[in-house]
């Protein structure tokens, strides 16, 4: 059983890391698309010569991006009601994010006795909200017609195991290591310096459990939104509000989309050419029939 | 309001009878009375027996019944190629990254239904919601397409069966969207259905030869082939100036030349095809404008120089690419400056923003919104003007394309506030806006019994926005206007108004800008606005 708990475990982090490698990079060979952009405010089109205009700031979009994912703006500001077990949910799990980078720091840098008393509770805190937050969740999806039409029943497992990841940090914090913050961080010393395999091997039953559930949890991480995430704003900040100017890598690349192979079969279309030749072929456009209706 | 309960599955029904019984009891109140019947009309039993119209009873598209269960086959075997083409980096350059992130990215949290005035104005029917289509087109790939899809979509629970009857549904349902990209907007996880959409029509038209004949063979096909979506031909179009010329001078006082094909000037300003025909005052309004700016700028006579508009924008990208490159071939042939784009909003989207990723070495002319300009010059007082010319209430329909998908927002209301003393917001507005209902095309269809349903459910939130705009304006006889910026939203407008009587009842007009800076210009012997119906 240990030694199963353990190959999950670190097979789901190799797993998690490749599968998002693969799912980060079929996005960041992407071809370069068509400009279909959004405006929450005034453009750089609003400008007489425009494209001699700077794009806004880094930083400016930058925070502006932070924030949204920190505080979920555009949740709050759309949808309320739903913004507020799904911040709790957030909050908590950016606190548990924390939580843990300070369990790895601290138990490879200073003595465990003279690690920070709050850390116990810092986490507790974390664990709450998000418990408090994913359940509020699963409810309102349960019985909010609006939240739960198409919602794929499928994604309840999901939230399960969250809560039972949830429950089962806590539970093996408060029972297995009795609250004791140098204990805890005693194990977690030995996991991430691969020390005693024996004690790997043979994991007690809390810990094993929250790692086993915690496994699972990273299989599906990579085809989760959080990715999603990362792909909303490459986007935004590799290309966003760059003009395509003569001599630049945009028009490089609209180039090699434009010598493309043509796959499409409509009569207005010649398969097999490139883009850049079957977009100049207008002569031979023919109407398509359509069905004689006098009513029409 | 009852609200119909419509299972996703439910589109893979056989038979012809819709998904949806469209009732006007469900539709959302208008602040006025109306002599319109408030209904649609049904299809006679003619076109039932012909066309496909099992999704609402409406037909948008003209889809002809499959004679046999071989060429429904054919159909759906041609639609599955087209999905498959769509979801490939290299046939589907164009939009592959939006459109996989929006079909992955869904939370289901439905913000973006609300957002959507088809749906809310239909009564919050299930087919008309944001999501809806995206739900289906998500689950036949989820079947069809990905491994182990038939087994994963049971386990899901995700019931769907690609068929005919699926495909003709989906297909009409791409044409019950107009999309104005409200939903995308509204959507925190940055998901755009209405993108979806346009790529369902995209893979009918660009596999399956299937777009309505207005947008394609008598839109894109006649504007590439002839040089106009009018029909309009180079020599009409000198005849048209040299009437507009006229025109002018009975209001100018004085000659003004409308110049065209000028070689080396430093605009070509493109408008589109209804401001020759439909709407002439708003070139002539152009035309006084720059010229009291003493600005060096040309019309253009080549096919194509004399319509901006782009429906390819649309449902194909094929169309939409020939039709952009065109449109810079004739600025490269007149060796122009710039490229200004006049009162289009789809021509902005297509020309300014989509184009800047299409158009390279000399092709890649610069383009920019004539609306700055126009800012520039009553803002910086470079022409003469009288605002209390335009003393009357004047309210401003923002074009989605020009709005929130370009980003111009200000300058036009900047314009108004200068020259229009009873100027009054719609709410919401700006980039919140409601779509006329025109949109996508939606302006030009007009065949069966499409137009009654884009007059009561795709308009009718616009309608209702213009009539609350004007509720404080007075007595019904004080003459009102409607400044719609674009082309198709003055289309559309045209015939909401006249629709529902607003002229008659309201004295509601409408007209692009232009006009109305024209009509605060003091140089000119007599008012330009005639409040004449175009």
């Amino acid at each position: 059983m240990g030694g199963t708990v353990l190959v999950l475990f670190y097979g789901s982090i190799l797993f998690c890391i490749i599968a998002s490698a693969v799912r980060m990079t079929k996005y960041l060979t992407a071809p370069l698309h068509l400009r279909w952009e959004l405006y929450q405010e005034s453009s750089v089109y609003e400008l007489r010569d425009w494209w001699q205009k700077s794009p806004r700031r880094f930083g400016k979009r930058l925070r502006g991006v932070i924030l949204d994912v920190l505080l979920l703006r555009e949740f709050y500001h759309r949808n309320r009601s739903f913004w507020y077990f799904l911040f709790l949910f957030h909050l908590g799990l950016y606190l548990l994010f924390v939580w843990h980078l300070w369990l790895f720091f601290t138990a490879v840098t200073i003595p465990f006795e003279a690690a920070w008393d709050g850390g116990l509770a810092f986490g507790h805190i974390g664990t709450a909200l998000s418990f408090v937050g994913a359940s509020g969740i699963v409810f309102r999806r349960a019985v909010d017609r609006e939240l739960n039409v198409y919602y794929p029943r499928v994604h309840y497992v999901k939230w399960l195991l969250i809560l039972l990841i949830l429950a089962g940090g806590f539970l093996a914090v408060v029972f297995h290591f009795d609250s004791d913050v140098p204990q805890l961080l005693r194990y977690v010393n030995i996991q991430v310096t691969f020390q005693d395999l024996e004690h790997k091997l043979h994991p007690a039953l809390g810990p094993a459990s929250h790692v086993f559930f915690v496994s699972f949890w990273l299989l599906y991480l990579p085809f989760s939104h959080v990715l999603r995430i990362f792909f909303r704003y490459y986007q935004y900040f590799r290309w966003d509000d760059v003009p395509n100017t003569s001599g630049s890598t945009i028009e490089r690349k609209v180039k090699e989309n434009l010598a493309r192979p043509v796959g499409w079969s409509a009569p207005h279309i010649k398969s097999g050419k490139a883009w850049g030749e079957v977009i100049r072929e207008t002569e031979d456009l023919k109407e398509w029939k359509v069905v004689e209706d006098e009513e029409n | 309001m009852k609200t119909k309960k419509t299972r996703v599955g439910g589109i893979s029904r056989g038979g012809d009878e819709p998904l949806l019984e469209i009732s006007s009891e469900d539709w959302i109140t208008l602040p006025c009375t109306t002599d319109q019947p408030v209904s649609i009309r049904p299809l006679t039993d003619e076109q039932k027996k012909q066309l496909e119209h099992s999704l609402d009873g409406v037909s948008a598209l003209g889809i002809p019944k499959p004679k046999n269960k071989a060429e429904e086959e054919k159909l759906v075997q041609a639609f599955l190629n087209g999905l498959r083409r769509l979801l490939s980096q290299d046939d589907n350059w164009t939009f592959w990254e939006p459109l996989v992130y929006s079909l992955e990215s869904c939370v289901r949290c439905q913000t973006c239904s609300d957002a959507c005035p088809i749906y809310v104005s239909s009564g919050k029917q299930e087919i008309y919601r944001p999501t809806y289509r995206g739900e289906v087109l998500r689950r036949i790939i989820n079947k069809y397409i990905k491994r182990g899809g038939r087994i994963s979509s049971k386990l899901y629970g995700e019931e769907i069966d690609l068929n005919w009857p699926t495909v003709a549904r989906l297909a009409e349902l791409a044409y019950r969207c107009t999309l104005c990209r409200r939903c995308a907007q509204a959507c925190p996880m940055g998901v755009d259905n209405a993108l979806i959409s346009r790529e369902i029509r995209k893979l009918l038209s660009q596999e399956l030869g299937i777009a309505p004949q207005e947008l394609h063979n008598s839109g894109t096909v006649l504007q590439l082939r002839k040089g106009s979506t009018t029909g309009m031909t180079p020599l009409a179009l000198r005849d048209n100036i040299e009437f507009l010329e006229e025109e002018i001078e009975e209001i100018a006082g004085r000659r003004i030349e409308i110049p065209i094909d000028k070689e080396g000037a430093e605009f070509l300003l493109l408008h589109n095809a209804g401001e020759f025909l439909s709407w002439p005052e708003n070139t002539e309004a152009f035309a006084i404008i720059f010229d009291a700016l003493g600005i060096s700028w040309t019309l253009s006579s080549d096919p194509g120089g004399y319509d901006v508009g782009n429906y390819g924008t649309w449902y194909d990208d094929f169309q939409l690419v020939r039709i952009a490159v065109r449109h810079a071939e004739i600025a490269k042939h007149l060796k122009v400056g710039k490229i200004l784009i006049g009162e289009c909003g789809h021509a902005h989207k297509a020309l300014l923003v989509l184009a800047d990723r299409l158009l390279t070495g000399e092709l890649n002319i610069p383009r920019e919104s004539a609306i700055p300009l126009l800012e520039d010059a009553v803002c910086n007082g470079r022409i003469k003007l009288d605002p209390s010319r335009n003393d009357f209430p004047v309210t401003l329909h923002d074009p989605c394309n020009m709005v929130r998908l370009t980003g111009i927002v200000e300058p036009q209301r900047r314009i108004l506030r200068k020259i229009c003393p009873q100027f009054r917001e719609m709410e919401p507005h700006g980039v919140d806006n409601y779509c006329c209902g025109g949109g996508s095309g939606f302006a030009i269809m007009s065949s069966r019994n499409f137009p009654d349903w884009k007059m009561n459910i795709a308009g009718r939130m616009k309608f209702k926005q213009i009539l609350e705009a004007f509720q404080d304006a007075g007595d019904p006889e004080t003459r009102k206007y409607v400044c719609a910026p674009c082309s198709n939203c003055k289309g559309q407008i045209r015939d909401l108004l006249s629709y529902y009587g607003a002229r008659e009842k309201y004295n509601i007009f409408y007209g692009g800008l232009a006009e109305l800076i024209a009509n605060a210009m003091v140089d000119l012997e007599r008012p330009f606005i005639e409040w004449e119906w175009h």
